[in-house]
């Protein structure tokens, strides 16, 4: 697709990427609902919701099923990403580097106003970048215990049974952190953020307005439209000054 | 402890004898007696049923003597006799007979009455077993006194029937300290079974209350205090795996006499249950894959080690889940906290600017 210079959106997902999203999220809310209520069994939410489905057998039921299909999902979204770098496709914007570190820096030193200085960012910002590996390697975590959890005996056969509690104790507290930094951090993100309040629709509409990509995005906007970049003086706009759609 | 109370409540074992009835003497009863005793004091005295048995109607007045009831008149039980020679009335056999003074002790103890109702006892003597138990085969009838004195005898009256059941009984655990040391809080046949409601043992809502069942003495501090014994057992057993699904209790889907979930039974034993550090107990340690194996059937000998025994992890008895919980406890609020507080400053940072 080639850069929309005149409009007043660029495309920053494609398809695929939106599609995956929806379902991490759609997942998510469905494993969290069945999820919590097996780890605060006590309380009476718990339990209206468990009888909602109708039994603990049954919301187990959905719990398993709605795992199996994250891990699923985890398998397509990371053998493709693996995929696309092997094969030289990937343009490495979620690979964590040293810039990210500074940036967190700046932008901390911004908030406490020891400077007035704002890091710029490039495709995706260290926050992006923090949820993006948090939710692979909490996935990965969630979807490793969840087997052992649901697989106890085939597991114990080669490994001690040790495993299976701490596999619980994992898999109790890491579905309670992902829960806990959703609802805080990405929430805020997305939705409560002054900048982008009251909601971000990129993720679903694939397109973000060209102006707030000059700002969130500035590196990589630059990069793709070097005209426009001159006057902001915006970072060093790349000699690969390719033209993608993602 | 909440479960434990509400278990007392749900298996009803609260008195319900009309004490005073019992121990103030009826007005004219000495006299009433010495004129039932003109012919029932002779021993040749017999009933004559339809099914060709006969029963002796000679009545001792130093066996009443002993008796709750000795107070009582002999015509508040023995109604309708007033006449006499009394009128012919037909007994089909003996036990139809026994049973129908059942409907006698109703009038007085008819909260107890209306809970055999429900019992398994009344269920097969609904269906015409002879067998069945009613009050008077457990309770006796002339020579009745209070049934827990002394408290073993209530096992001792189930084991009339019962008689296998009890031997396991005797050498359990429980059964040994009442039987041998005479303990007074070891359970009876009546605290698990109830007493007049007695469920059948396949009784699906009495079996998932086996957890608060055991919990009214194993939660119980100060009577496990006594014994050196953990009251975490309950806590611990609901917290994991099986005991989050007996909590739940049974879904919609569920068959009715579906076991769904390991009690506390399946594991210790029931009529047997043996001191955890009884070789012979079924959770002494060279015996967990074998009583694991009963549900899980091709359970390897790691797998009992994914229970922890009833135990909080500590370091040095479960390494890795302490270590993984120590990790999360610290990782939780630092990266929740963390990012929270980098909001905070966002938005201050934002309100600063204007």
């Amino acid at each position: 697709m080639s850069r929309k210079r005149d409009q007043d959106q660029v495309v920053r997902f494609s398809g695929p990427e939106r599609v995956q999203h929806f379902m991490v999220m759609l997942l998510f809310t469905v494993l969290a609902l069945t999820g919590f209520p097996q780890k605060y069994h006590d309380a009476g939410w718990a339990r209206f919701l468990v009888n909602t489905v109708g039994g603990i057998g049954e919301m187990r039921f959905v719990h398993r099923t709605a795992g199996l299909l994250f891990a699923g999902l985890a398998l397509i979204h990371l053998t493709t990403a693996i995929a696309a770098v092997l094969a030289g496709r990937s343009s490495l914007g979620m690979v964590p580097t040293r810039k990210d570190f500074q940036d967190t820096v700046t932008t901390l030193r911004y908030y406490l106003r020891l400077s007035d200085v704002r890091a710029k960012f490039d495709r995706f910002d260290y926050r992006e970048k923090f949820e993006y590996w948090g939710i692979v390697i909490g996935g990965l975590i969630m979807i490793v215990t969840g087997f052992v959890l649901l697989f106890p005996i085939m597991v114990t056969q080669v490994l001690p049974g040790e495993v299976v509690p701490a596999a619980k104790v994992a898999h109790s507290n890491e579905g309670l952190m992902a829960f806990l930094v959703v609802i805080t951090w990405h929430i805020y993100n997305v939705h409560f953020a002054p900048e982008v309040f009251p909601f971000n629709k990129t993720i679903f509409t694939g397109k973000i307005d060209r102006e707030r990509m000059r700002h969130e995005h500035a590196l990589e906007y630059a990069r793709r439209f070097p005209e426009d970049a001159g006057d902001r003086g915006s970072g060093t706009p790349t000699a690969e000054n390719k033209t993608e759609d993602k | 402890m909440r479960v434990a109370s509400a278990a007392a409540v749900l298996l009803g074992l609260g008195p319900s004898v009309p004490a005073e009835a019992a121990t103030t003497p009826a007005p004219g009863a000495a006299e009433e007696a010495e004129g039932c005793l003109t012919c029932h004091s002779d021993e040749t005295l017999s009933l004559q049923m339809d099914s060709g048995e006969t029963a002796s109607l000679v009545m001792k007045p130093e066996v009443l003597a002993g008796s709750v009831h000795k107070a009582l008149r002999c015509t508040d039980c023995h109604a309708g006799l007033d006449e006499v020679p009394h009128a012919e009335r037909p007994h089909k056999n003996l036990a139809q007979w026994k049973t129908s003074f059942s409907e006698v002790c109703k009038t007085c103890h008819f909260d107890n009455y209306t809970k055999t109702l429900d019992s398994v006892h009344y269920g097969l003597q609904a269906r015409g077993d002879a067998f069945a138990p009613n009050c008077v085969k457990c309770h006796g009838s002339h020579e009745m006194t209070k049934p827990a004195q002394p408290r073993s005898r209530i096992s001792q009256t189930c084991a009339t029937c019962h008689e296998g059941i009890y031997a396991k009984y005797a050498r359990s655990v429980h059964g040994k300290a009442l039987i041998e040391d005479g303990n007074q809080d070891v359970p009876v046949c009546t605290d698990c079974h109830r007493s007049h409601d007695i469920a059948g043992t396949k009784d699906r809502a009495w079996l998932m209350k086996t957890p608060a069942l055991c919990g009214r003495c194993h939660a119980d501090e100060k009577l496990m205090g006594k014994y050196g014994l953990s009251t975490a057992v309950l806590s611990s057993y609901l917290a994991d795996f099986h005991g989050t699904t007996a909590g739940f209790g049974p879904g919609r889907k569920d068959a009715g006499d579906q076991r769904l979930v390991a009690l506390c039974v399946d594991c210790h034993g029931i009529h047997d249950i043996a001191k955890v550090k009884d070789p012979s107990s079924s959770v002494f340690r060279t015996n967990l894959a074998k009583t694991c194996a009963k549900c899980h059937a091709n359970a390897s000998a790691n797998f009992p080690a994914a229970w922890l025994s009833h135990y909080e992890p500590t370091f040095s008895h479960a390494p890795l889940v302490f270590s993984v919980r120590l990790f999360y406890r610290f990782i939780i609020p630092f990266i929740v906290g963390g990012l929270i507080l980098q909001i905070l400053l966002h938005l201050w940072r934002v309100v600063v600017n204007r």
